[in-house]
């Protein structure tokens, strides 16, 4: 159980990350791996609770955490890859982006620094990597019976590999060129390397599952044709329409969805070709509109690029700012001011801020106009609603603006709309246990939940894989 | 594999916290929710019932929160299982509400006694005597309201059985008049109860160590505890306590139905049925408790027949326990169940927290009464006809079980009622102690020293107790200077002769003395001798019963005779001087001298962890009769112990001229190498550190660190 007191006698040692003025220079990822022998002090930490919060209340995808931090602390370090193993699929993924809520909830979290659950998840399974611990797991007997994976992201990748691995023939569609959704066409390589996602792949494809990539579903190739050829179909297509920014001067040039920004960004640092217009912010002044994870990504993107300055505008309120080690709100997930590794690296953001309109020169856009906001508390059941501050226009040069005000739901494209799956009040694919209103059709993903995060994704895939197992053994 | 949630619920936890620190009943009805339904899922018997539907009455006419919460306590829970700040917040919110916090068996710290300067009452005003009477004297029964006999628990490991040596430091020990390091150790039994009429004697004792507390039996609900129960009732006990056996802190969850034995439900029921069919549910209240959290539990309890409650986990995670189950390690991270300096300082419960808790409770136990149409909780007690089987409930455990006998109505002779209604009879009327306390007013009130001379009986029990209760009142455990009161007692003294005599007063015995003489000693001293008239000597007589000076924490006793068995059993501080003892004497010592200068029967020192015996062993026999599982013998060598020794013979026998010491006296060189020395090997390595220290001198806190973990 760790070492008792081992977090009174230990100090929690943060993750280090490259200076600044280095990682600028090229999209490797900003952080220093930590060897597990550097952890095992952490891994001490750990007092192994009773009720552990990290586990049952933190860790979405349930996490044996206390398990593999005591096995880190014992020096059982492949023990404690056995133990990641069997809740999560894919360790070097939330090793490197989760949140990690495991952490806001840690018990020592009320009053002290937490165990460092991600770093040490990631140590573990880096470790196995190299150790050569992470084999191939096909399954002893196939079923014979056959699924379509529709989207290729962390969620169907989950499921691929679960549906596979109890001996159903999987084909996992991406309409992408390659493999891991937003792993790969969102998040910039900064944070996560894209040969994390292809070392994986090769296991994936030693257990057997098929890659069909290039190919929309509902474009390309027919529900129907695949409800012909397959026993089940899961869609794992996740969030893609973004929300929109409607406002005079919308239409201009210059102004794009963040998504379209990245992910370009992803292909052209994977030299990918690309059939658009080279996007880039070299030189330019640059306006992020929304406050989020995918704004902060859109910083750090501009900045390797080359932008003369960055601003990010929110038009919530700032959050508290929080200093200390511990969680004000335990063990819940704490409203605080969030400092990114990108935003460390250059930018000035606001809160506040609602966008009223653009202008622009020869159809390109060259100015916003804006103003701050106040918000009032909402009544009994009601929202709070916002109000203008009254002479606090102002407005700013700009050469590129990028939308990063989030997802709305999953893409209405034929997928979708052909087997007319039940949607739900927001407009993504409504389902119990998984199983969507066609019978046979399940979901799971940001295109079931909305938007949300990898390790969310990794443990519906699962259990999505779980639910059409046993409907296909019926 | 399904992600299934099923510890103890984290979330039940946190919207708990969350509802007493906010104050928000919205947050403890979805705690209550959480806890109900895990209830019904698999943990525990209430689960399985519900209630019928009763005639609604309006909320408002329900008895209110400020009534309610009187019956509420919290269990027992030493301090040493729980930090020093978590045990005085329970009782600052438990006194503030009305009701009760209870020491556990753990002591308590004078300075708790009297009121804070804001009005503020830290103690604890059950206070418990559990078998190692740790930290029991005359004052820890003066403050309070409620003595809690803890009876036994069997073969079941119970709360504070044994206190690993790591958590008692300085002040812990200072409280339980122990060492510091030592581990503490619960006999299984209490030494002065082997019958319900031993028992019925240590009530009465209680009794009279504090004539304004009621006395209570905590029992272990387990088959049979009727019996035992009636046993109480019949022993003059003002309340008897059905425990489930949370067990307090580190509590595992219930998972068995196989344990059923074990909980509160069915001792409770039976409790309830005894009493009630024997005419004795009138005199004597019923509390119960074992992992109540709801109002809906304590609901339950009353129907099958509590009109008292008791909370142990859930008032702790009021207070910020995140049920870590670390207890046992030291290493409560929020400062609950810990003894580090550094952990206790984490703590951040408020008494407000566990005020807010209790009030839910009883807002909850409101809104069943109004359901059930119950305006006064007197009337719901006992209603079992009100709780039916839920059939809802399809549990693979429950099925084959019958219920019927737990919910089944006793049988109501003459009209027994369901509840009590009057008070028990005490029967002081052969006691000397009301007279005593007269006659000794003025030392009491004015200080003056007095000597007084009186017959007594061997009907006439406790005697000095009340005289102890009436000098601690006013003096704490200082008690009055040396020999303030002296009383020449004549004849034969009956049970608990001088009884937790507290400082500054002698009794003086000339006859001889039955059980139990000088339990629980506080300071007093006692002498003892044959009359100067007999015909036998004294050391080759037995002249006291069995079990003397049992749980004495301080004072002297000479006694020119032989004692019976059990003799010092759990002595944490007295000095006493004896001419033989039987069996098993010294055992489970943990402080004190005992001298004997005389022979001694089996099992000498089983279980001794602290304090020294001298023995005379003339025939060199006792390094057989001595139980040396936690003892060395050594020859006495050392200047110190040869003075001490000396010394004590001497006092005894000038104060009981006796023929024994006289002799050893006269020839004391030769005498010297007869005697042996029994030092508990725990005791002497926790000594010797500590000197170390000393001599050392640095800062004293660092002592609780250091030298023990
Ligand atoms: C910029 C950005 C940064 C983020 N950073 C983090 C982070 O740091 N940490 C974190 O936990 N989460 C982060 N998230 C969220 C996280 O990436 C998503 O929640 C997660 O990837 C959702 O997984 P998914 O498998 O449901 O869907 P996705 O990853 O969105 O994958 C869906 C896949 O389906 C494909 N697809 C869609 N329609 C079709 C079709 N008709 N035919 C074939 N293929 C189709 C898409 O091309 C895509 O590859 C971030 C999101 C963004 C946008
Ligand atoms: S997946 Fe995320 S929440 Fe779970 S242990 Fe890893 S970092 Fe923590």
């Amino acid at each position: 159980m760790g070492k008792t007191n081992g977090f009174l006698e230990y100090r929690r040692t943060e993750l280090k990350y490259r200076e600044v003025d280095k990682r600028l220079n090229d999209y490797d990822e900003v952080t220093i791996d930590k060897s597990i022998e550097e952890l095992v002090e952490q891994g001490g930490r750990c007092m192994e609770c009773g009720t552990p919060f990290c586990h049952i209340i933190g860790c979405p995808i349930i996490n044996l955490i206390p398990e593999w931090n005591d096995a880190i602390w014992r020096g059982q370090w492949k023990e404690a890859y056995e133990r990641l193993e069997i809740t999560n699929n894919f360790p070097e993924f939330t090793g490197r982006v989760c949140p990690a809520p495991c952490e806001t909830s840690c018990t020592l979290s009320i009053n002290d620094a937490p165990v460092t659950i991600k770093q040490n998840e990631r140590a573990i399974i880096e470790k196995a990597f190299d150790e050569g611990w992470v084999i191939p797991r096909p399954p002893k007997a196939d079923t014979g019976k056959s699924v379509a994976v529709i989207g290729s992201g962390p969620a169907g990748m989950a499921a691929s590999q679960q549906l596979r691995r109890a001996g159903h023939a999987v084909t996992l569609f991406e309409k992408n060129r390659k493999i891991g959704g937003l792993l790969r066409y969102g998040i910039p390589d900064f944070k996560l390397e894209k040969n994390v996602i292809d070392r994986r792949l090769e296991q994936l494809t030693a257990e057997g599952v098929l890659f069909e990539t290039g190919v929309t579903v509902g474009e390309d190739i027919s529900i129907r044709y695949l409800r012909d050829k397959f026993d089940a179909i899961l869609f794992t297509m996740g969030a893609g329409e973004p929300r929109d920014l409607p406002v005079p001067g919308r239409e201009l040039d210059g102004i794009h969805y963040a998504m379209d920004y990245l992910g370009q960004s992803n292909r052209r640092v994977a030299n990918e070709p690309f059939e658009e217009r080279e996007l880039s912010a070299r030189g330019k002044t640059v306006l992020v509109i929304g406050g989020g994870d995918t704004g902060s990504d859109c910083v750090g993107t501009a900045r390797r690029q080359g932008a003369k300055v960055v601003y990010q505008y929110e038009i919530m309120p700032k959050p508290m700012i929080w200093d200390k080690p511990w969680n004000p709100s335990w063990p819940e997930w704490p409203q605080i001011l969030r400092t990114s590794s990108s935003h460390k690296e250059g930018c000035e953001r606001d809160w506040n801020v609602e966008t009223l309109s653009f202008e622009g020169k020869n159809g390109t856009v060259s100015k916003g106009h804006f103003r701050f906001i106040e918000w009032l508390p909402g009544g009994k059941g009601t929202r709070p609603s916002m109000e203008a501050v009254e002479g606090s226009e102002f407005s700013l040069e700009v050469d590129l603006v990028l939308l990063a005000m989030g997802f709305v739901h999953v893409e209405h494209g034929r997928a979708v709309t052909d087997p007319a799956v039940e949607l739900d009040g927001r407009g993504n694919i409504k389902a119990d246990d998984y199983r969507s209103s066609v019978d046979g059709i399940f979901t799971a993903g940001d295109a079931n939940t909305g938007a949300s995060l990898v390790v969310r994704a990794l443990n519906h895939g699962r259990l999505a894989a779980e639910s059409i197992h046993d409907w296909l053994m019926g | 594999m399904k992600s299934d949630r099923h510890l103890f619920s984290a979330e039940a936890i946190v919207a708990m916290q969350k509802a007493v620190r906010n104050k928000d009943f919205n947050s403890f009805k979805e705690y209550s929710g959480i806890i109900n339904d895990r209830a019904r899922g698999l943990n525990t018997l209430r689960g399985l019932f519900k209630f019928k539907k009763g005639h609604p009455v309006a909320l408002d006419e329900v008895e209110p929160v400020e009534d309610i919460v009187k019956r509420f306590t919290t269990g027992a829970m030493s301090y040493g299982s729980i930090s020093r700040e978590a045990h005085e917040t329970i009782a600052i919110a438990m006194n503030r509400l009305g009701g009760r916090s209870n020491s556990g068996e753990g002591g308590e710290d004078e300075a708790r006694y009297p009121l804070d300067s804001d009005g503020s009452d830290r103690k604890s005003h059950t206070k418990q005597i559990a078998s190692g009477r740790f930290g029991v004297n005359a004052a820890y029964l003066a403050n309070c309201n409620e003595l809690q006999i803890k009876m036994a628990q069997g073969a079941k490991p119970g709360e504070g059985g044994q206190l690993p040596g790591h958590k008692v430091n300085e002040e812990i020990a200072r409280v339980r008049f122990t060492t510091p390091g030592v581990m503490l150790i619960s006999p299984p039994p209490h030494h002065d109860i082997y019958s319900i009429e031993d028992l019925s004697q240590l009530i009465f004792d209680l009794k009279n160590a504090n004539p304004d507390a009621r006395v209570s039996v905590k029992l272990v609900s387990e088959v049979g505890v009727g019996t035992v129960a009636a046993g109480v009732a019949k022993g003059k006990a003002d309340m008897v306590l059905i425990s489930g056996g949370d067990g307090g802190t580190g509590a595992s969850p219930l998972s068995s139905i196989k344990y059923a034995g074990t909980w509160w439900e069915l001792g409770l029921a039976e409790t309830q049925q005894v009493l009630v069919m024997n005419k004795l549910r009138s005199r004597i209240r019923v509390q119960t408790d074992g992992q109540l959290k709801t109002g809906r539990d304590v609901a339950i309890a009353t129907l099958l027949g509590a009109e008292e409650y008791g909370f142990g986990s859930a008032a702790l995670v009021s207070l910020g326990c995140v049920m870590m189950r670390a207890c046992h390690t030291n290493a409560c991270p929020v400062g609950v169940a810990t003894q580090n300096p550094e952990l206790r300082k984490r703590f951040t419960g408020k008494p407000e927290h566990l005020m807010n808790f209790m009030c839910f409770i009883a807002e909850e136990l409101r809104g069943i009464m109004a359901e059930l149409g119950f305006r006064k909780l007197d009337d719901m007690i006992g209603r079992v006809d009100m709780l039916e089987v839920d059939k809802a409930v399809d549990h693979y455990k429950a099925k084959g079980l019958d219920f019927s006998k737990v919910l089944m109505p006793p049988e109501r002779v003459d009209g027994e009622p369901l509840r009590c209604t009057s008070q028990q009879e005490h029967d002081f009327s052969l006691s000397l102690d009301p007279e005593l306390v007269e006659a000794c007013k003025p030392a009491i009130e004015k200080g003056e020293s007095l000597s007084l001379d009186r017959k007594i009986r061997n009907c006439n029990r406790s005697v000095g107790a009340t005289l102890s209760y009436n000098v601690t009142k006013k003096y704490g455990s200082e008690g009055l200077p040396e020999d303030t009161i002296t009383v020449n007692f004549d004849g034969s003294a009956g049970q608990s002769f001088g009884a937790f005599l507290t400082k500054g007063i002698t009794f003086r015995l000339k006859g001889e003395s039955n059980d139990y003489f000088g339990k629980g000693l506080s300071g007093g001293r006692l002498i003892l001798q044959p009359p100067l008239d007999s015909t036998f000597s004294g050391f080759r007589n037995i002249i006291t019963g069995n079990v003397n000076l049992f749980g004495a924490s301080g004072g002297e006793a000479f006694i020119n005779g032989m004692a019976g068995e059990r003799f010092c059993v759990r002595n944490s501080g007295a000095t006493a001087v004896v001419e033989g003892v039987g069996d098993h004497g010294c055992e489970y010592m943990t402080g004190g001298t005992a001298v004997i200068l005389g022979p001694t029967g089996v099992n000498f020192a089983a279980g001794m962890s602290g304090g020294v015996a001298y023995v005379y062993d003339e025939n060199q026999l006792f390094d057989t009769r001595c139980n040396l599982e936690m003892v060395d013998i050594e020859p006495i060598v050392g200047e110190k112990d040869i003075i001490r020794l000396k010394i004590l013979v001497q006092r005894h026998t000038g104060y009981t001229d006796s023929l024994v010491g006289g002799r050893i006296l006269e020839s004391w060189e030769e005498s010297l190498p007869s005697f042996v020395k029994v030092m508990p090997i725990e005791y002497r390595k926790a000594l010797e550190k500590i000197r170390e220290r000393e001599t050392q001198n640095t800062e004293t806190t660092a002592i609780t660190e250091e030298v023990f973990v």
